[in-house]
């Protein structure tokens, strides 16, 4: 934009002083001339050529200011405009033209870089922002707790489980020091250990039992697995420490119990080997000193022999189940002729002492299903412990009936046995468990009734229970669906 | 069994019959007199009667566990002298407090053999040295 009162008090201006100049030297040349004094031929000139200098300069400076105003407009459409393109100048005015072209081209250049990095930029910060939230998500969503401090051993980061670890709030801890937040001596001199070693990149592992909660609010105290790394910083030196607990609680119980199964398996093989290995000894060395007490030797090698064998099919089986390898063969199962068979088969064993077995079940149809093998394996096996627990002249009865409520087929077996004291009701079906004043009544692997369960729970997805009075007997029974939800 | 005069009184212990009846007619072939019983309570009851010159008995009984019973014949003043042979089908040695505060002798552990009990009952009892045992000793008391 051209701006019009300097340009025409530039032009008054010098139209004035030339005008003054070209009088002066009129009066000094015609000094005198025509009886006039110097002041009045000044005066007269001063005249004469300013109306003259006014003349010309008058429609030069309003020539320069139109050429001025029209570029003015020109240069501010084409910014308007922002294509960058060149201007429409007058051929007249090439040379300045080109330059301004020039620069406003270069202009429109960096404005369109400058205007791409803007864009960059911003989804830079948007890529980061995404990162960092999906990292804070990992991080939240992570069991173990992770805890972050830097050079200043101020806490940078903490997740949830750190929080409720050490009883803070996750957001207000951050940027506390570490030894306001966490009671614990032991970790607090382990952080500072890892981050006064020097030594970058470098993790540590300590077992440590820790109180959840904080040391403030000390419950019981709970076995941590905590690595400690240390975070480099930009000289290569520790700039922060990164300490992730995680609970090793389950770890432990499943190792103990994985310990105490093997301890128990070799335990309870062991015993009928023992007795297997002693009288083979005793006949090698002629200790059974008669025909009757050789036979009773055999037979006791024979039973003990069947009793590892049957160990050793159940401890299969249980884990063939725990390990889901095993395939059940599902067919529609008529549970009424299972549990005839299985009653059929034992009749003798029953009659031996004494003891009746009986059946019951309406005159409907009642089947499901599942693997007639192993239906037939969990009635035989709640049947012969009915047997082996019930003292002579008792009576064990099987039942079978239909759960429309549950869509099942329930089997029960009740006896009139030993029944089975009340803190042992919630361990019967654990592996090896037996009740310690019964191992005298019968023999047993003590894997029975835990097949029984994973055959009933985990093949067949189906329920298994069991009610007992102490000394008036026991009412073991499974229900199992009538469709499957598939085989495993 | 019926308990002879001038026979040495020899206890055994264990849960499983078959291993009290192997046990004790390896050790009445050998002329020890033996008493047999099927848990820890009962074996006490039998050592504080009859006063054993030795006990066989299995770690892994109910009601009173072996370490039990000799912890038990330990602090009893009567049976506080009797030595103990365990039987264990665990697989690991006892911890030395337990066989300080107990009169265990040996650890044997199952599969046992009746030739070996009977060469550590005599051993104990000073009626064969180490490795000297046929198996068919005739034991009386001294």
């Amino acid at each position: 934009m051209v701006t019009r009162g300097p340009v025409l008090s530039l032009s008054v201006a010098a139209a004035a002083v030339v005008a003054l100049g070209a009088a002066a030297l009129d009066a000094l040349w015609l000094r005198g001339a025509g009886g006039t004094t110097l002041a009045e031929s000044v005066l007269m000139g001063f005249a004469v050529h300013a109306a003259s200098a006014l003349a010309v300069l008058a429609p030069v400076w309003i020539g320069v200011r139109w050429v001025l105003a029209r570029s003015g407009q020109r240069l501010s459409a084409a910014a308007e405009k922002g294509d960058g393109g060149p201007v429409r100048w007058p051929a007249w005015l090439g040379p300045v033209s080109g330059l301004v072209d020039r620069a406003n081209a270069a202009w429109a250049r960096r404005a369109e870089e400058s205007s791409l990095r803007l864009k960059e930029a911003d989804i830079r910060q948007k890529v980061i922002d995404a990162e960092r939230d999906h990292l804070e998500g990992v991080l939240h969503s992570l069991r173990d707790a992770v805890l972050v401090t830097d050079g200043f051993n101020e806490i940078t980061v903490a997740n949830e489980p750190a929080a409720r670890l050490f009883g803070f709030e996750a957001d207000g801890a951050l940027h506390k020091p570490v030894d306001d937040v966490i009671f614990d001596d032991r970790l607090r001199t382990l952080i500072k250990e890892v981050r006064s070693s020097g030594v970058p990149n470098k993790q540590r592992h300590v077992e440590h039992a820790l109180a959840p909660g904080g040391s403030a609010r000390a419950g019981g105290q709970v076995a941590f697995d905590v690595t400690l790394a240390s975070l480099p910083d930009s000289r290569n030196g520790v700039g922060g420490v990164v300490t992730i607990l995680r609970d090793v609680t389950r770890e432990k119980e499943i190792s103990q119990m994985k310990s105490d199964f093997v301890s128990q398996a070799s335990h309870e093989l062991r015993t009928p080997l023992s007795s297997i290995n002693a009288y083979v000894e005793m006949l090698l060395d002629g200790e059974a000193r008669d025909e009757a007490s050789k036979r009773e030797f055999y037979q006791i090698i024979k039973s003990e022999t069947e009793r590892v064998s049957r160990m050793i099919d159940n401890m299969l089986n249980i884990s063939r189940i725990e390990a889901g390898i095993v395939q059940a063969e599902r067919t529609e199962v008529d549970f009424v002729k299972v549990c005839k068979d299985v009653i059929e088969t034992m009749q003798p064993q029953a009659r031996a002492k004494n003891i009746m077995l009986l059946f019951k079940a309406g005159p409907l149809v009642y089947t499901a299903q599942a693997d007639r093998d192993m239906m037939h394996q969990v009635v035989m096996n709640l049947v012969s412990n009915g047997i082996k627990y019930t003292p002579d002249g008792g009576r064990v009865t099987v039942t079978v009936d239909n759960d429309d409520a549950a869509r099942a087929v329930l089997v029960s077996v009740s006896d009139t046995g030993l029944g089975i004291p009340p803190d042992a009701l919630g361990r019967i079906f654990e592996k090896f468990y037996r009740i310690e004043s019964y191992k005298r009544v019968a023999k047993g692997t003590g894997l029975g009734l835990n097949l029984v369960r994973h055959i009933v729970e985990t093949v067949h997805q189906g329920r298994i229970g069991v009610t007992s009075e102490l000394g008036m007997g026991s009412r073991f029974w499974f229900s199992i669906p009538y469709e499957s939800e598939g085989s495993r | 069994m019926t308990a002879q005069p001038n026979r040495i009184k020899v206890l055994v212990a264990d849960d499983e019959a078959h291993i009290v009846q192997v046990v004790s007619l390896k050790l009445s072939n050998a002329g020890f007199d033996v008493q047999m019983a099927g848990d820890g309570e009962e074996a006490f009851e039998l050592a504080c009667q009859s006063l054993p010159a030795l006990i066989i008995t299995d770690l892994q009984m109910p009601y009173v566990s072996g370490l039990e019973l000799g912890v038990k014949l330990r602090q009893n003043p009567a049976t506080a002298g009797i030595p103990l042979i365990m039987l264990t089908a665990r697989g690991y040695a006892l911890a030395q407090s337990d066989l300080d505060r107990t009169n265990i002798k040996a650890v044997l552990s199952k599969p046992f053999s009746p030739r070996q009990i009977l060469q550590r009952v005599q051993v104990l009892l000073g009626l064969a040295g180490e490795g000297e045992h046929d198996g068919h000793e005739e034991a009386r008391a001294a």
